[in-house]
């Protein structure tokens, strides 16, 4: 029998397949196709202070192997969360555990969703998106190591639960970022969000996104967000969430033997709804055939040479 | 919702760059209602084009079979086209909002282009609703060679289609627009071009009939989890400026809502 556990964040992951922020809405969203509860857990789409209604269309297309969106963080705001969203979570999920994925624009706006957060129960932490422009500097707060670093020393003082940062690929060295979290107090870091993109349509000579530029997210990213892991993971001892292009239990498997002690599928949902459980399942095998009965023993287990 | 691998049991080339498919998928075609869509994959594993699922209305539900009219478009919609008998898609649906016919008698059905698909499936879902209404069916493409064949229209729908064509090669000559006196309608259905649309809407606004457009956004998921396929409409209670997602509260919209 393989344990496909993992210890962290001071609590058990049944196993390490997460579903990433963005792709599966609340959890209720997949919860008439698949066993929302049989995962390792979800991460909720980005809450933000006020409900946001997102950018215009086309949000979405496909790109070579994978996608670009750019939907805009439409959500449904803190007070939406807690009384339409959070509530079907807490009477679902109780093996799979929850992370709140936040964004917002300012560190105000950070630290006001987690402080409405504090006292409602039925997740565990938060993942932080950093990936937002800020709106004091201009950049993205993950791209902008002073801004970061005062970011996630302010959410620290504002919660004891565990608390995760979602990295961007879109710097020059993503261990300097990771650095910054884990010295600022975060619990665990999240890699990879996506990178940034454009599409055109050469027949119109426009965008094809509504936003001009997006996200690219999907298999094309997956030997980018296996570096970034990698990268990560020497740098800081903290665990790490592994994020990008996983269609299957191999591909996961990548992520966890560079160092991700658990991992997240987003586009791979949309191509097929049973990705996660058939990942998890496919986990369980790998490990059987090759004589491993802890999966945490796989965490970081790559062989350079 | 059902998610099913079906392989395909029928394929016919049935006008230039247009085919016809039929999909061995019991459940999906025992619960599909017109306006509602299937998404049409190949699973997670393969990447290579498409890699996201292509949505598609349901045309046609005979024997536990799934039908659609696709049309080649891009990539993923020629992929689609050129499956092989017995070849295996992902199938999830039904999804999405249907027509509403509520109580009307006279029910006006404008299709452009492959906007026929869920009007092909109407007339024999509302006889197995043991439901009447009279149905007249104004269909237009732009040319004569991408018209979906009229005799099979009759054996796939049971309905006779006015056919228009601009270019006056099959059919009249003119848009479907032309051939719209509402004379008698009291509830319009339409599915095509967003400019095609339009027009329906407002010519059904100055004659005070309902009308209902089905719509199209591109979809990553079809369940609303993506949020991708937003467009912009006016919330019903409150009248803000909000939006609205195509797979889950479309693709049928009252046609008022829509804010074009
Ligand atoms: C509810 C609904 C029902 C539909 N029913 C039918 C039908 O019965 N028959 C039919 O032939 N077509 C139908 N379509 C349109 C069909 O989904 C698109 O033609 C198809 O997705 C185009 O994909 P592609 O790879 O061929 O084109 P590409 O342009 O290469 O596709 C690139 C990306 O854009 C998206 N995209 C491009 N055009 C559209 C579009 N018009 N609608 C949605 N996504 C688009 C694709 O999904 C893909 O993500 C429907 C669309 C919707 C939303
Ligand atoms: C449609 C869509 C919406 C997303 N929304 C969010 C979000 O709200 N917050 C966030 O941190 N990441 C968001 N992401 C990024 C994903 O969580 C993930 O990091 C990225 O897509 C890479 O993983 P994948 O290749 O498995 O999709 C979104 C991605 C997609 C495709």
């Amino acid at each position: 029998m393989v344990d496909l556990s993992q210890e962290l964040f001071g609590t058990t992951f049944q196993n390490p397949v997460l579903l990433a922020s963005g792709t599966c809405g609340y959890g209720e969203e997949y919860s008439d196709l698949i066993a929302v509860d049989e995962l390792g857990g979800i991460v909720t789409k980005a809450v933000t202070p006020e409900r946001r209604l997102g950018n215009p269309p086309t949000r979405i297309s496909e790109t070579p192997a994978g996608m670009i969106n750019a939907i805009g963080l439409a959500n449904v705001g803190l007070d939406g969360f807690k009384r339409e969203k959070l509530p079907w979570i807490r009477e679902h999920l109780s093996r799979a555990k929850v992370l709140v994925n936040v964004a917002g624009r300012s560190v105000e706006d950070f630290v006001g969703v987690v402080e409405g957060l504090e006292d409602e129960d039925g997740f565990l932490g938060y993942e932080i998106n950093v990936s937002c422009p800020n709106v004091e500097g201009g950049t993205m707060f993950g791209t902008d190591e002073l801004s970061l670093a005062q970011l996630v020393a302010a959410l620290r003082r504002a919660t004891r639960r565990p608390l995760v940062v979602k990295l961007t690929p879109n710097v020059a060295e993503i261990g300097n970022f990771a650095r910054i979290c884990e010295e600022n107090g975060a619990d665990g870091l999240s890699t990879i969000n996506t990178f940034p993109g454009m599409l055109i349509d050469v027949e119109t000579r426009r965008p094809v996104i509504g936003n001009v530029t997006g996200g690219i997210s999907g298999p094309a990213i997956k030997p980018m967000g296996v570096f970034a892991t990698w990268k990560a993971t020497s740098r800081v001892e903290i665990p790490i969430i592994g994020i990008g292009g996983i269609c299957n239990a191999r591909d996961a498997l990548e992520y966890i033997l560079a160092g991700a002690s658990l991992v997240q599928i987003g586009t791979a949902m949309f191509a097929d709804p049973f990705t996660a459980p058939d990942t998890i399942r496919g986990l369980r095998e790998i490990c059987e055939r090759q004589g491993v009965t802890r999966a945490a023993d796989l965490v970081g287990a790559l062989e350079v040479r | 919702m059902i998610r099913s691998w079906s392989p395909v049991v029928a394929r016919e080339r049935v006008a230039e760059e247009t085919f016809w498919l039929e999909f061995d998928a019991p459940e999906i075609a025992e619960q599909a209602a017109p306006g509602q869509f299937v998404m049409v994959g190949f699973g997670a594993s393969s990447w290579g084009t498409p890699f996201l699922p292509r949505p598609n209305s349901v045309a046609a539900a005979p024997d536990g079979r799934v039908g659609l009219l696709i049309r080649v478009y891009g990539a993923g919609s020629r992929r689609i086209s050129e499956l092989a008998l017995g070849e295996r898609v992902l199938l999830l649906g039904p999804l999405g909002t249907r027509f509403e016919l509520g109580d009307a008698r006279n029910v006006l059905c404008i299709a452009g282009g492959v906007g026929l698909a869920p009007f092909l499936l109407l007339p024999r879902w509302l006889d197995r609703q043991g439901r009447e209404a009279n149905l007249r069916l104004l269909y237009g493409e732009r040319v004569g060679a991408v018209v979906f064949n009229p005799e099979k229209i009759q054996e796939i729908a049971g309905i006779e289609a006015d056919i228009w064509t601009e270019d006056g090669s099959r059919g009249s000559r003119g848009t479907v627009l032309d051939g719209t006196g509402l004379d008698g309608a009291d509830l319009v259905l339409s599915c095509g071009p967003t400019a095609m649309l339009k027009a329906v809407r407002s010519l059904a606004r100055t004659a005070g009939v309902p009308c209902q457009l089905a719509v199209e956004e591109h979809m990553a998921c079809g369940m609303g989890t993506c949020i991708g396929c937003a467009i912009p409409t006016i919330d019903p209670e409150t009248g803000e400026d909000v939006y609205s997602l195509v797979c889950t509260e479309g693709p049928v919209f009252a046609a008022e809502r829509l804010r074009w």
